[in-house]
């Protein structure tokens, strides 16, 4: 059994505790504008292109079929709706400029690799985080990896929205130890109108699920998430939730600007950028008189 | 003119604490650092030298092509150094001892081998084959400075007198010079006190001049007299550094923790001395010297030597946070709160220091040599990728490089000659030109040791080997217990690379032929279609990759490379030759020589930085396979491989970071490594240091086993360093360089 896997990032610091590999499924639910991930959210593969990587070879203009690649103004772009992402363009441009997001993978190939640092999970606490894209979209073979995983030594944590009725997630977070959730808009219409999707199951979830640790997270964005209703309202909603170990709020990641150009997509928060430290000590002042941890930063 | 005295420069009616001290002093060294740099800078260790122009000294020859040769030049020449070397002098610091020079290096360049004593035979093959024989080179193997304390000056002096009375002629020119060296030391000593004395009068700040006055009587009870004072045993290392860096840039420190110890529990008992005053001396220390020192570890029984000298050392180097060479040895014992602090200091100061090595993987390999447990433990870090026990061995660490990258070049041509070329018959080839290189290293080897004392006798540091002084004769000569000569492989990740490219390329993959990339080759890829060809070998599957064809050739090449190396201990019974994978700085010279090669590296750019892959080995970089695949590459034998590493200061900017930064070195050190070197570098400030490099003077990187302003380096030096930091952090350059080419 094959699945579709964005990447696996080795040696990943931010995505839980300890040392970790990160294992990026691909094909999201939601369609959050500031998403830095953009190239986990189609479930299907998609074309890559760096144009700072091209040699100007040439050798894509006549591996692909369909004429997709073109020269404009001396300018090699991409015709996306020619474009059939056979991948056959990104099999001989050698300087990788051209690649494909998205390869399928056996569960056994995600474990070797996976496996390779284990020494490193024991001695830091950390372990292998299912993220995505959304992993609950992929529960069967996510909750296979997970399963395996474990039978290996080796803890799982997934970075989730929740977003699915409870009866649909609990086989895969059966076989998890760390639940790390976000929620991004405690309003519903607003939540739905940056995401496309509503908040209630992501509610539903976090109040209901007590027997796994949880770590709540929020990532700020100026004027929509990163106000002083929404991250009360939020914070406000964990209080005394037992399995919470913190709440999160996480600074704007910029690291996907360079993504959205190379998959000609729309990139409406370019021009922004992260809090500085002052400015996300702030939010975490607005917190203080909520009985929860809150852990402010990555 | 450059100042070497500041008498009377700083106010007259102001008290400085120790921090102020320290914070004069430290601004001081990075003024002159400033002005180093701006004087073309050097690809090396600072060493602490001072750049003067008051004192000039001149070899007077003893051979024709006006080099100096043997023990009398030897001791001729440096005598009359250090008779007339002037006093550098800071009142605000603790101690006295700064050097401006080194008198090897005032030879002539082409003449360092006493030529009464060729061996022209074997530069044909070192030629051949890009060899670093590491003929004439000198030091580079650790003193027992214990032997200096429990003595002093005066000590060895009567010791060397001693002895000559029991040896007959033969020994006399050994005991001769030396005695003269150690006369003349005591006597430079003795006027240093006479100067101190003077000056202290001169001084018109009263805490300053107290400072000297004190400082003479320190140097007087030091010039000949064992040091009984934790102050005075820092002020003796002090000019050991001095005295043996003017003589040839002589070794490493040991264990100063441990050596310290004693006097310190001493003066603190009899409550003449304070921790604020123990952490001002080493910060004065530090600061005097580059020097390598190793803290905490276990002692031969495997006891933790943490003490709290270690804890106030770390302290000390965080004072003065300049280039300190400091390794941590990590072990099963450890005191994980000393750990974590040493771990907190190298992300809060971003100086490269300290750096770890692993006890477990270094006793392990060396008692493979035959050594017991208890002295691989003795084993201390004192180079830039070596180990040495103080006062026991004659190593030549650090000084060998076997090019296994030409090596495999002349294999690779050699192949082409013929028909029918595959990976399999050009390893064949490969093994028989890497065995011809090692071979003719270790004679190499032999003839330094044969013929060493005819031309560079090591009159500073034979005096504190054990049982040296007793025999009569030089290092070289059997004056050291052990002999276990470092051998060292330079350039493996680009020749595993270029080997994996061929066979996944070529033979796996069919997308050319061995005629089609030889053209390329040949035309350094410079011809149709040559980047486009050179982008498939470049991307093949790399050493680093984990598990990759890259891999497995480097494991392959380490292994024949570790036989033929061992193999010589069997022909030269008596000397163990150890090897292991290392470049030092010499990553640019010998890429040189080297044409074009199969990974896709174009002719003469750089081979690989030690035991690290080539650059872009993963496209995520990820540290955690490049560590496990330099642990596969481990020789074994008590030598290193070192992980070479730069982290970003971002990734530990909190306790849960540093508690992840510490588990991650502790893992490092647990998976089979043996040693690593780590930078924590701002990716942002690096780049730009790069582009305006005295923006940054007190910018310290660890360049390889040593750490170096950054400001320092030439071009191509720095341009290297950018690329480690790139290469394993290139998600965050990615976004960085996309930020840069919106900006344009």
């Amino acid at each position: 059994m094959q699945h579709l896997i964005t990447d696996i990032q080795r040696f990943s610091l931010n995505d839980g505790p300890g040392i970790r590999t990160t294992v990026f499924f691909k094909g999201c639910n939601m369609r959050c504008a500031w998403c830095h991930n953009p190239e986990t959210l189609s479930p299907s593969p998609d074309l890559m292109f760096y144009p700072s990587k091209c040699i100007s070879c040439g050798k894509c203009f006549t591996a692909c079929s369909v004429g997709a690649h073109i020269l404009e103004n001396g300018l090699h772009i991409i015709d996306r709706k020619l474009c059939k992402k056979c991948g056959k363009c990104t099999e001989i441009c050698y300087a990788e400029a051209l690649v494909m997001s998205g390869r399928e993978m056996t569960v056994d190939e995600i474990l070797f690799e996976v496996c390779q640092d284990k020494a490193y999970y024991d001695a830091s606490g950390g372990g292998v985080t299912l993220s995505g894209g959304e992993v609950l979209c992929h529960t069967d073979f996510a909750a296979k990896l997970a399963r395996a995983c474990h039978e290996e030594g080796i803890r799982v944590a997934v970075e989730t929205n929740l977003s699915l009725p409870y009866d649909h997630i609990r086989p895969l977070l059966s076989e998890v130890d760390l639940i790390m959730a976000d929620l991004k808009l405690y309003d519903e219409e607003e939540h739905k109108k940056h995401t496309g999707l509503s908040n209630k199951n992501t509610i539903e979830n976090i109040l209901s699920i007590r027997d796994i640790p949880m770590i709540i997270r929020t990532p700020l964005i100026d004027g929509i998430t990163a106000t002083k209703e929404n991250l009360r309202a939020i914070a406000g909603l964990l209080e005394g939730k037992e399995n919470l170990i913190y709440y999160q709020l996480l600074n704007f990641n910029p690291l996907g600007a360079s993504k959205y150009e190379s998959l000609d997509a729309a990139n409406s928060f370019s021009n922004l950028m992260p809090y500085n430290e002052e400015e996300m000590s702030a939010f975490g002042e607005m917190l203080s008189d909520i009985n929860i941890r809150v852990k402010v930063g990555e | 003119m450059s100042e070497i005295q500041f008498i009377n420069t700083y106010p007259a009616d102001k008290y400085y604490t120790y921090d102020e001290r320290i914070a004069l002093l430290r601004a001081r060294k990075i003024n002159q650092t400033e002005e180093k740099a701006k004087n073309g800078g050097a690809n090396e260790d600072d060493y602490g030298l001072i750049e003067q122009d008051v004192y000039k000294f001149e070899l007077q020859p003893n051979h024709e092509n006006g080099s100096i040769y043997g023990y009398r030049a030897w001791s001729e020449n440096y005598s009359r150094l250090i008779h007339n070397h002037p006093l550098y002098c800071d009142p605000i610091d603790a101690f006295v001892g700064k050097g401006f020079l080194f008198m090897e290096r005032l030879r002539p360049k082409q003449c360092k081998w006493n030529p009464d004593y060729p061996y022209d035979d074997l530069k044909e093959v070192f030629a051949k084959y890009d060899i670093i024989s590491g003929i004439d080179n000198c030091h580079h193997f650790t003193p027992d400075l214990q032997i200096g304390f429990d003595l002093g000056w005066g000590g060895i002096l009567d010791l060397l007198k001693s002895e000559r009375e029991k040896h007959d002629d033969s020994h006399h020119e050994f005991y001769d010079a030396e005695i003269m060296v150690v006369t003349e030391i005591i006597g430079f000593l003795n006027r240093i006190s006479d100067e101190l004395e003077k000056l202290s009068k001169l001084e018109k700040n009263k805490q300053l001049s107290e400072n000297l006055s004190e400082m003479s009587r320190i140097n007087r009870n030091v010039a000949a007299g064992r040091p009984q004072t934790f102050r005075e045993a820092i002020q003796w290392l002090c000019w050991f550094s001095m005295l043996s860096r003017t003589y040839n840039r002589g070794s490493a420190g040991g264990q100063l923790d441990e050596m310290l110890r004693p006097y310190y529990e001493r003066d603190i008992k009899a409550g003449i001395l304070t921790d604020d005053e123990a952490v001002f001396y080493m910060a004065c220390l530090f600061l005097q010297d580059s020097r390598y020192f190793q803290l905490g570890g276990p002692d031969e029984k495997g006891k933790d030597m943490t003490s709290r000298v270690s804890y106030l050392a770390l302290e000390a180097a965080d004072k003065i946070n300049i280039a300190c060479n400091l390794t941590i040895r990590v072990h099963d014992a450890m005191d994980e709160n000393f750990f974590i602090k040493s771990v907190e200091y190298l992300f809060k100061n971003k100086q490269g220091w300290p750096r770890y090595s692993s006890d477990n993987a270094l006793v392990e390999g060396f008692m493979k040599c035959g050594y017991s447990m208890e002295l691989a433990r003795r084993r201390v870090a004192a180079g830039c990728h070596w180990m040495c026990i103080p006062g026991m061995e004659y190593t030549m660490n650090d000084t060998v490089k076997i090019n296994l990258l030409r090596t495999f070049e002349v294999a690779y041509e050699e192949m082409m000659s013929g028909s029918e070329p595959s990976v399999t018959r050009l390893f064949e080839i490969y093994k028989k030109h890497l065995k011809i290189a090692v071979d003719a290293t270790g004679r190499g080897i032999m003839h330094h040791l044969r013929y060493q004392t005819k031309s560079q006798p090591e009159l500073i540091l034979n005096l504190f080997q054990h049982g040296l002084i007793k025999k009569g004769v030089n290092i070289t000569d059997g004056g050291a217990n052990y002999y276990n000569m470092c051998m060292d492989g330079s350039g493996l990740a680009v020749a595993a690379d270029s080997f994996a490219a061929l066979e996944q390329r070529i033979e796996r993959e069919g997308k050319l032929t061995y005629a089609e990339l030889d053209a390329h080759i040949r035309a350094n890829y410079e011809d149709y279609d040559g980047e486009y060809i050179r982008q498939l070998m470049l991307h093949s599957q790399r050493y680093g990759g984990g598990n990759s064809l890259g891999d497995e050739w480097a494991e392959k090449i380490k292994d024949v490379y570790t036989e033929y190396v061992r193999d010589l201990c069997r022909e030269y019974p008596g000397i163990n030759f150890i090897p292991g994978f290392f470049s030092w700085s010499n990553t640019i010279l010998l890429g040189k020589s080297v044409g074009a090669t199969p990974n896709g590296r174009k002719r003469g750019q750089p081979i690989n930085h030690g035991a690290n892959p080539c650059s872009g080995f993963r496209p995520d970089g990820a540290v955690t396979s490049m560590c496990n695949s330099i642990a596969r590459v481990q020789p074994g034998y008590g030598n290193t491989a070192p992980v070479q590493l730069e982290i970003d200061p971002g990734i530990a900017n909190d306790e849960e970071g540093i508690r992840k930064m510490a588990a991650m070195i502790k893992t490092i050190m647990n998976t089979g490594n043996t040693l690593l070197n780590i930078n924590i570098i701002d990716t942002d400030k690096i780049l730009e240091a790069h582009r305006d490099p005295l923006k940054y003077p007190d910018l310290v990187v660890r360049v390889t086993g040593f750490t170096a302003y950054f400001a320092m380096l030439s071009p191509d030096f720095r341009q290297l360093v950018v690329d480690r930091v790139t290469s394993v952090n290139p998600r965050q350059l990615n976004q960085k360089n996309f930020d840069i080419e919106k900006e344009k």
